[in-house]
């Protein structure tokens, strides 16, 4: 059998073109999210809108046991189908990490939801001789670290597993 | 300074131990374990803080209020928290409640209750009361009750029946109404007073004229920021939820519900009107029965409308309730009065430009220790009986009076536990009940109100007139078909017992609890250590704390 017969080409083209660029965009605001506009709000958001892209347009059924690989069981108990189980996880693996990131501060000697950050760039000592290294090394490869961006993550989680949970808990039936 | 890092440990445990059930989900029995652990955890915690605060730690230099920076941004940008007396006391109070309810809920939710988080929200109802007796930032209050509102919302609809559906509904709605009354006072007060962090408002509003604020939309702001408290507190006229809303949700939670969420409303009320709004400036009120010009003088009538018609609507309506559960939500309406009474006669002791009085003498002082040590009787006692109820519905299978009776011959453990909260409620010696009620009627006489004692007296009354009703119908006399086929959950009683046990043991040693009550009204009055404490900043540049 295959996904997505009810759909028009129009709508399955247009999904497989704007999926991979929602998630980069996704992504993208992840990454910057400590210091510029975005965040793990906003890119788990994001990211829940292609999934809900691939659930209109393909089912239920494919993102369950093409992604997944789980047997598709429409109404699987009182908590909705397997998947959430799954979409569960997501949601309390995200929470510890967003916790862990405040309770590390702690280990520190620090209150709880401290947070420091770095600008890293790469040392262009052995490769000075490259022309305009100091451009290539020090301005593109430089990154600033922040331990914000682990919380980032840890809200990025909750956000796609709680939505995913909420859109396959009411999906389903 | 080091930083105390045990003054955000209760908040922590409870946050942990939820995210750690969740986690666990999959596992029935490790999650179990890990919420057992966890709430022993918990009341770890709260003992460490309570030890901590008792023992008279402080923070600049002020001796028994704890402050906390979260990520270490000083006040008043960054967000406090502060343990003091008044803090310790509801965290103890909160702990004790929340382990026996836990107790109770890890033989009571079965399988599928757990598939539904039932540990996770319960942890998590459990971060929010803790978080609001917690922080010293009116807007992190909202967001700690919604904390607490969001898991009672599930908690509340767990049977997902049609009744509690439309109870959970009623119950959703109402406090999302209130949230956003809340939401709109913080704001105002925002915009008006320009701080969100309690010391600095108080320290602002007792000098208004350097600030620029004007007192009298800050009266009326805070008068919104009341209404919702009230709600929480489930007092006349916002009462009208509790019914529903108790009856729909399992016994373990309304256990929570009656004891600790509700005195979340109390505490609320306490915190912001005695330390914050009470510290501000005289102003003219002329407003029709008010007298003085203080901030509490305006709220003190109120309190005392609302409290006297709590006990007598809570009261009357309890004496004829067809099912244990009604009786004693309506109960926790009437109980509540007696606490906003004791806050009112409190209020009265509070005037305008007032001095810290001296400990033990001031009607105000007396007035606050009688609230918070009813408080903790209610909570203890009513949590029991919540439990009972819980036991006695999985036990016979109804908890209808019609249903009911002689269940003293066939479960005397349960009945003993059951006999002792109720009581303890009415306020026989030398249960905790009768301190507190106790406690309210010196209060009453110390304020010089007939009228107080005459309420005081007749909810008396009525509370012993349903606790008899509650006891005839159901444990006394001819053992209905029910009880005698019933199958007693011992494990249980057990935890009603210890409830019990708790209110007797506490009224028996009441010293160290009388002492712990009047430190904590004397920390709510004590504005002054509370904003020293605090140790507000001027900038973002001066650095403080660890820098």
């Amino acid at each position: 059998m295959s996904y997505g017969d009810d759909t028009t080409v129009i709508a399955r083209t247009v999904a497989r073109i704007t999926l991979p660029l929602v998630l980069v965009v996704a992504i993208a605001l992840l990454f910057q999210g400590h210091n510029l506009p975005g965040g793990g709000f906003i890119a788990g958001v994001l990211t829940t809108a292609a999934f809900a892209l691939v659930y209109i347009v393909f089912g239920m059924e494919y993102v369950q046991e093409t992604i997944f690989g789980d047997e598709y069981e429409p109404a699987g108990s009182v908590a909705g189908p397997l998947v959430v189980d799954r979409y569960r996880t997501l949601f309390g693996v995200g929470l510890a990490i967003a916790a862990g990131t405040g309770l590390g501060a702690m280990a520190f000697g620090k209150p709880f939801l401290t947070h420091t950050d770095e600008v890293v760039k790469p040392s262009t000592e052995y490769v000075a001789w490259i022309p305009g290294a100091d451009f290539i090394f020090g301005t593109l490869f430089e990154f600033h670290w922040a331990t914000a961006f682990v919380f980032d993550i840890g809200v990025y989680f909750v956000v796609v597993g709680g939505l995913l949970a909420i859109l396959a808990v009411v999906g389903g039936e | 300074m080091a930083t105390e890092q045990v003054v955000v440990a209760p908040l922590l445990v409870a946050l942990v131990t939820a995210i750690l059930t969740l986690v666990v989900h999959r596992y029935v029995r490790v999650q179990k374990v890990v919420s057992a652990l966890g709430g022993l955890a918990y009341v770890g915690a709260v003992a460490m803080l309570i030890q901590r605060v008792r023992s008279g730690a402080g923070s600049h230099g002020v001796e028994g209020v704890l402050t906390y920076q979260l990520s270490e941004w000083g006040a008043p940008f960054g967000i406090t928290l502060v343990a003091d007396d008044l803090s310790a006391f509801m965290l103890g109070l909160t702990a004790v409640v929340s382990l026996l309810a836990l107790a109770f809920s890890i033989q009571y939710v079965d399988e599928a209750g757990q598939r539904v988080s039932y540990h996770p929200l319960y942890h998590f109802m459990l971060v929010g009361v803790t978080g609001s007796f917690l922080t010293a930032d009116i807007f992190n209050l909202f967001v700690w009750f919604e904390v607490m509102l969001m898991s009672s919302y599930v908690l509340v609809v767990f049977y997902s029946g049609p009744q509690h559906t439309k109870a959970a509904l009623q119950y959703v709605v109402l406090n999302l109404v209130g949230s956003a009354f809340m939401l709109l006072a913080i704001g105002g007060l925002y915009s008006t007073t320009g701080t969100l962090n309690m010391a600095d408002l108080a320290r602002r509003l007792a000098d208004p004229a350097s600030f620029g604020i004007s007192l009298v939309p800050v009266l009326g702001l805070s008068a919104v920021l009341f209404v919702v408290f009230a709600l929480k507190a489930g007092i006349v006229p916002f009462q009208w939820w509790v019914p529903a809303a108790y009856r729909a949700a399992p016994a373990p939670v309304s256990a929570m519900l009656a004891g600790v969420v509700k005195k979340v409303g109390i505490y609320a009320i306490i915190r912001l009107y005695f330390t914050v709004f009470a510290n501000a400036a005289p102003m003219d009120l002329s407003l029709p029965g008010v007298v003085g010009e203080s901030t509490l003088a305006f709220f003190g009538p109120v309190l005392f409308i609302m409290g006297a018609a709590s006990i007598i609507l809570g009261g009357v309506a309890a004496v004829n309730r067809d099912n244990v559960d009604d009786l004693l939500a309506y109960s926790s309406i009437g109980q509540v009065g007696f606490i906003v009474i004791a806050l009112a006669f409190a209020a009265g002791g509070v005037v305008a430009g007032w001095e810290a009085p001296d400990p033990y003498g001031s009607v105000a002082v007396l007035g606050l220790a009688a609230a918070l040590v009813y408080s903790l009787n209610h909570a203890l006692a009513k949590a029991a009986l919540f439990l009972a109820s819980g036991a006695v519905y999985e036990s016979v299978g109804s908890i209808e009076f019609d249903d009911l009776g002689g269940i003293a011959g066939r479960m005397p453990l349960l009945s003993t536990g059951f006999f002792v909260a109720a009581l303890s409620l009415v306020g026989i010696p030398p249960l905790l009940g009768f301190f507190g009620k106790f406690l309210v009627f010196d209060a009453a006489v110390n304020a010089g109100s007939n009228l107080g004692i005459g309420l005081a007296l007749l909810g008396a009354i009525l509370t012993i007139a349903y606790v008899t009703r509650a006891w005839n119908r159901g444990f006394w006399g001819e053992r209905s078909e029910a009880v005698e086929q019933a199958t007693p959950q011992y494990g249980l009683f057990a935890t009603v017992l210890v409830l019990a046990v708790v209110a007797l043991g506490v009224g028996v040693a009441f010293d160290p609890v009388v002492d712990a009550a009047i430190d904590a009204a004397n920390a709510a009055l004590g504005t002054g250590d509370y904003i020293e404490a605090v140790g507000l900043e001027e900038s973002l540049t001066s650095g403080g704390g660890g820098h």
